[in-house]
């Protein structure tokens, strides 16, 4: 059975968007006959799509599998990069490593790297993340803006703010960011964002974004180490929430953000993510392997670098640290 | 005697008016001459066998003085056969972005370089990283890791050279 006419097939049914389409129309426009019609019908059905078939009207699709499938997550997908190409896998290594290859490759801007599950994903400094199978967005974006490699790391605030804006507008929830973009549910995890870069002196060849984003896990899917410190999007709002919709609104967002960005410059960024800022004001701890500061977070400069006022006085720039609150 | 130190005379001489310029020191012997306005430097050790007298390619752009520097008569041979680390220029290797340097992809690993490694165009010898966005450093030069100029952890500016490469 070609794969590739059943997932167009499953992509037409979701664009119908719950109207009646008849086996003789998708014979006609995939030029096939109408039994192999129903042979694809039958396929995607025992793939989780709800479809049933009315008499004289034709297929209806009542529901599509929890799945991150480029056909089920592209119809209604207004972008006009992000996520306009989506390379999806059931298991992968980590999503990252594969973006990397088809950024070399000369893959567009844009291009989104999805998995089910990542056997090891990791976070700042080869730090493992846990990426169970179907319960979160485990993803990395290819992005080619036209602008010095100096100007990157900003990108990674604009994530967060861009996945902030997207977990409210999905959920309702109201989550914050702890410098420079860890997103918190009630003081723990529930994404993770790494970057990184390829890029020469004067250019970025590319921008690989990092996303892990819990969704539907429950408290008991964490590993006991981190149940104390990691929450998802479903402990928050107490009921399972639309992966697919989630990933709709963060490409929307990130697409947005990044225009705003390149030609706005990082001004109106630093206000968004100031407003969702759990980390100013407060008294935090900066551990970096040469030294652990003390001191009060004043605040982001217009670069995005933390400022933290230790007790003597002094402010240092902080360009890469783990933040703790200091009361923790 | 380290390619720098040797660069740096160059440049001194050259801006100088002086016309020939002899240094000796723990076995190494420098021989600069200049010649219709241009230094021709020469560095040979001391005791080799024959006199390995021939110019050496400046390694960045001198003062004034066209690229290529014309074999000088003085010179025996011309420049063909290369002297093992007479004829090597240094290669640097600068930080693209402020931020902070490290050595190794995680705490537990080993360095992606140390001195005396062999490294191609793509080999990554270092990341920098801001704000949670790494960025991986390749080589972009073929040759030999002479001198890592930052330590581990430090924060480096943009710019800022990295790594000195003897290039092969």
């Amino acid at each position: 059975m070609n794969i590739t006419i059943t997932d167009q097939l499953a992509r037409r049914l979701i664009e119908a968007g719950g109207e009646a389409v008849s086996g003789q129309q998708f014979a006609d426009e995939f030029g096939i006959s109408r039994t192999a019609v129903w042979k694809h019908i039958r396929e995607l059905q025992s793939r989780g799509y709800d479809i049933h078939s009315v008499k004289k009207k034709g297929y209806i699709l009542s529901g599509v599998p929890d799945s991150l499938k480029p056909e089920v997550i592209q119809p209604g997908l207004d972008t006009r990069y992000i996520g306009r190409r989506i390379d999806y896998h059931e298991t992968v290594v980590s999503t990252q490593i594969i973006a990397h290859q088809l950024a070399q490759e000369g893959a567009p801007g844009g291009t989104a790297v999805l998995a089910e599950s990542q056997s090891a994903g990791r976070g700042r400094l080869a730090r493992p993340w846990d990426s169970a199978f179907g319960k979160g967005i485990w993803m990395s974006v290819i992005l080619r803006p036209d602008v010095p490699p100096q100007k990157a790391p900003q990108f990674t605030l604009v994530t967060a703010v861009a996945v902030v804006r997207a977990i409210e507008e999905t959920t309702g929830l109201r989550p914050e960011i702890k410098w420079p973009n860890d997103i918190l549910l009630n003081g723990r995890k529930c994404t993770g964002i790494l970057t990184e870069l390829q890029a020469d002196m004067d250019r970025i060849h590319a921008l690989i974004i990092g996303i892990g984003l819990n969704v539907n896990q429950e408290r008991g899917d964490f590993a006991e180490e981190v149940q104390g410190i990691a929450s998802s999007l479903r402990i928050g709002k107490g009921e399972a929430v639309s992966r697919q919709d989630l990933i709709r609104s963060i490409f929307r967002h990130l697409e947005r953000y990044t225009e705003l960005y390149i030609s706005q410059g990082f001004t109106p960024l630093k206000s968004l993510w100031e407003g969702y800022s759990v980390t100013l004001g407060k008294r935090i701890r900066a551990s970096s392997p040469r030294e652990v500061l003390e001191g009060l977070a004043m605040g982001i400069t217009p670069d995005g670098v933390l400022e933290l006022k230790t007790d003597d006085g002094k402010i240092h720039q902080i360009y890469s640290a783990d933040i703790e609150l200091a009361s923790d | 005697m380290k390619i720098q130190e040797i660069r740096e005379m160059i440049k001194l001489v050259d801006q100088s008016s002086i016309e020939e310029f002899t240094y000796e020191n723990e076995g190494t012997k420098v021989k600069m001459k200049k010649k219709g306005g241009q230094v021709q430097p020469a560095a040979a050790p001391a005791e080799a066998a024959a006199p390995a007298e021939k110019p050496a390619a400046p390694a960045e752009k001198p003062a004034a003085a066209p690229a290529q520097p014309a074999p000088a008569p003085a010179v025996e041979k011309p420049a063909e056969k290369p002297a093992p680390s007479a004829d090597s220029s240094l290669h640097e290797i600068t930080s693209p972005m402020v931020g902070t340097f490290y050595q190794a992809p995680s705490p537990e690993e080993a360095a992606f370089v140390q001195v005396g490694d062999k490294v191609s165009k793509e080999s990554v010898v270092c990341i920098v990283e801001a704000m949670k966005l790494f960025n991986e450093i390749e080589a972009e030069t073929e040759g030999e890791i002479a001198e890592i100029l930052v330590k581990d952890g430090q924060l480096v500016e943009y710019g800022q050279p990295l790594f000195l490469v003897k290039t092969t």
